[in-house]
């Protein structure tokens, strides 16, 4: 059953979500095996624990944690792989647990580290499978996938077996499949697992210009903040089935940088250990790492005290931020 | 009709993903070849001490045993390899692709793989099955041919029916890849008629592995000595197996998605 939904509202409305899992628990060695033949132990671990998130039409979000964080479980509840424990969940309007078609028909989800296409046969054939699943029509499929074979330029690639293709080759064909019904909700689990960064690049580029074209919502997860750079204006942190963090990426960083950079540039070597933390000497030009609070004050300092020719104050890298965060 | 639409589509992707292995084509026709000559110098040596088995004469057991290669030729072509193919997907985290395609699962799981090379025993069935027609002589009718290809419908639904909820099992229990064994183990005993067995184990290959509604009930029709009770009681039970294992893999579904827990 869809409701209905005025155009301007939430793609992807999640409230209070929760799910947990029973897990066996049991001690190592043989004689707990046997023991937990006769009972078995289970705990509970609560993988989703009352996230609530909602996504605008064409937005691409990407979903950070560490592993284990509950990113893939929430995945799988938004694409209708599992019943949520608790909470509301809704998906262009429908109840994705239900798994009705006209949801199915509308979005993909793409697991990284997992593929769906003939092994032994060139990408073109799974393409056929997909179109036969979908029922597309055949002049529409036809231009849908000679323009992404163009924009990720594969035409050479599509009709050779999918067992002789490069991992990152065949990442390519994958996004294809998964997007030749021109899904509206894309779930992209890892994506770029494994591939090198010129591949990495390319489909960063390939998923940035579906969304552009055809207004697709993305919701990404991905371990390499590259990805989640180019592509994400807006980053949901989650950690431990909860949500730590919800907003633009630059504030992630403003939240949750603890420390800043100092750059100095001098025309002799100075020791600066006094100042603050110094990540690397070279000649005149110092970095120090400086708790962010105390940045401009040091600032200052440095500037009376020495003889300074160029300084600049920037934010670490931001994987060294999301590090720090998950740390805690 | 969708079925049929997708089956033909999988079928096409599946000749195609077989004929680059043309070797196994050779192979199998050999492994055929002598479990035919097999069969065969059984039933030779069955008949050189006696005239019939339980009522069955040679060239109605050639029947039975026609019936059975060629029922086993559409298992191991069609039901056992995509049976395979979900324990696989269920281990492996892959059956959320199939879940996630707008198109009833259970549909979409029993159709996607075939092994094209196995058909070659459903075409040695049906020769054997020819020739020991002409050897039982007129008494097989237009009539009879029909009756028959309704009971061997029933007994491939009956055969599906079961491996369904079989493979449904590794929902709860990830691996049954040993289940497989045991059922070729069991499958094998309905070369003969089910009636040479004694009344347990008779039991046990008509309602637990419903080989005698797959094998000896097609038989039995095929040599006029199927009633219509037979005939009425095998359709009765494939759509009670049929709506029974529909349902075994609509929980195993809930299972595997978390909606029980």
């Amino acid at each position: 059953m869809k409701d209905i939904v005025p155009t301007d509202s939430p793609v992807i409305r999640v409230d209070e979500l929760r799910k947990s899992f029973q897990v066996p628990v049991r001690e190592a060695g043989l004689a707990a095996s046997v023991r937990s033949l006769v009972r078995r132990q289970t705990r509970e671990v609560r993988a989703v624990d009352g996230v609530s998130f909602t996504l605008a039409p064409g937005e691409v979000v990407g979903f950070l944690g560490p592993n284990g964080a509950g990113k893939t479980t929430t995945l799988k509840m938004l694409s209708g792989l599992l019943h949520p424990g608790g909470g509301e969940l809704r998906v262009l309007g429908y109840v994705p647990q239900r798994r009705e078609r006209d949801f199915l028909r509308q979005i993909t989800l793409v697991m990284g580290n997992r593929n769906q296409l003939q092994w032994d046969l060139p990408a073109l054939d799974s393409f056929e499978l997909q179109r036969a699943i979908y029922r597309l029509p055949a002049d529409s499929f036809r231009r849908t996938r000679d323009e992404f074979i163009d924009l990720l330029e594969v035409g050479a690639l599509v009709s050779k077996p999918v067992r002789n293709l490069s991992l990152g080759e065949r990442m390519k064909m994958e996004l294809i499949g998964a997007l030749l019904h021109l899904p509206q909700v894309l779930f992209l689990d890892e994506p770029t697992i494994g591939l090198d960064v010129t591949m990495q690049r390319r489909i960063r580029a390939f998923i940035a210009e579906y969304n552009r074209r055809h207004g697709a919502t993305v919701m990404l997860t991905s371990h390499y903040m590259a990805d989640v750079e180019a592509l994400c204006k807006r980053v949901i942190v989650i950690h431990h089935g909860q949500v730590l963090y919800d907003g633009a990426l630059s504030g992630l960083v403003d939240r949750f940088a603890a420390y800043r950079q100092i750059g100095v540039a001098m025309a002799e070597p100075h020791d600066l250990s006094a100042y603050g933390e110094v990540i690397s000497a070279e000649g005149g030009r110092v970095t120090l790492r400086v708790p962010r609070a105390e940045a401009a004050r040091i600032t200052a300092r440095i500037l009376a005290d020495l003889p300074v020719s160029d300084l600049t104050i920037e934010e670490p890298p931001i994987d060294d931020v999301i590090e720090q965060v998950f740390a805690t | 009709m969708s079925l049929l639409r997708l089956a033909y589509h999988f079928f096409r992707v599946g000749a195609m993903n077989e004929l680059q292995y043309r070797v196994n084509f050779f192979v199998q026709l050999i492994q055929s070849a002598v479990a035919l000559a097999v069969g065969l110098i059984g039933l030779g040596l069955v008949f050189s001490h006696t005239s019939e088995l339980a009522g069955w004469s040679q060239p109605e057991l050639l029947a039975v045993m026609g019936v059975h290669i060629l029922m086993g030729g559409f298992i191991q072509a069609i039901i056992q390899p995509n049976m395979l193919r979900l324990m696989d997907d269920v281990q492996q985290g892959t059956l959320d692709f199939a879940l996630t395609k707008p198109e009833d699962a259970q549909v979409l799981v029993s159709v996607r793989e075939i092994r094209i090379w196995q058909l070659v025993n459903v075409v040695i069935g049906a020769v054997v099955l020819a020739v020991a027609i002409i050897q039982i002589g007129e008494r097989v009718g237009p009539g009879e041919g029909i009756i028959f290809a309704i009971a061997l419908l029933l007994g491939g639904i009956m055969i599906y029916s079961f491996w369904l909820m079989l493979t449904s099992v590794s929902f709860w229990v990830v691996r049954v890849n040993e289940m497989v064994n045991l059922f070729e183990g069991v499958y094998a005993a309905g070369r003969w008629p089910v009636g040479i067995y004694p009344g347990w184990l008779q039991g046990l290959l008509t309602f637990i592995v419903p080989v005698a509604f797959a094998v000896t009930v097609p038989a039995e029709a095929l040599t006029g000595r199927l009633n219509l009770l037979t005939l009425g009681l095998a359709a009765a039970v494939a759509t009670g197996l049929l709506l029974l294992a529909r349902l075994v893999w609509r929980v195993g579904l809930r299972q595997y998605s978390g909606a029980s827990a």
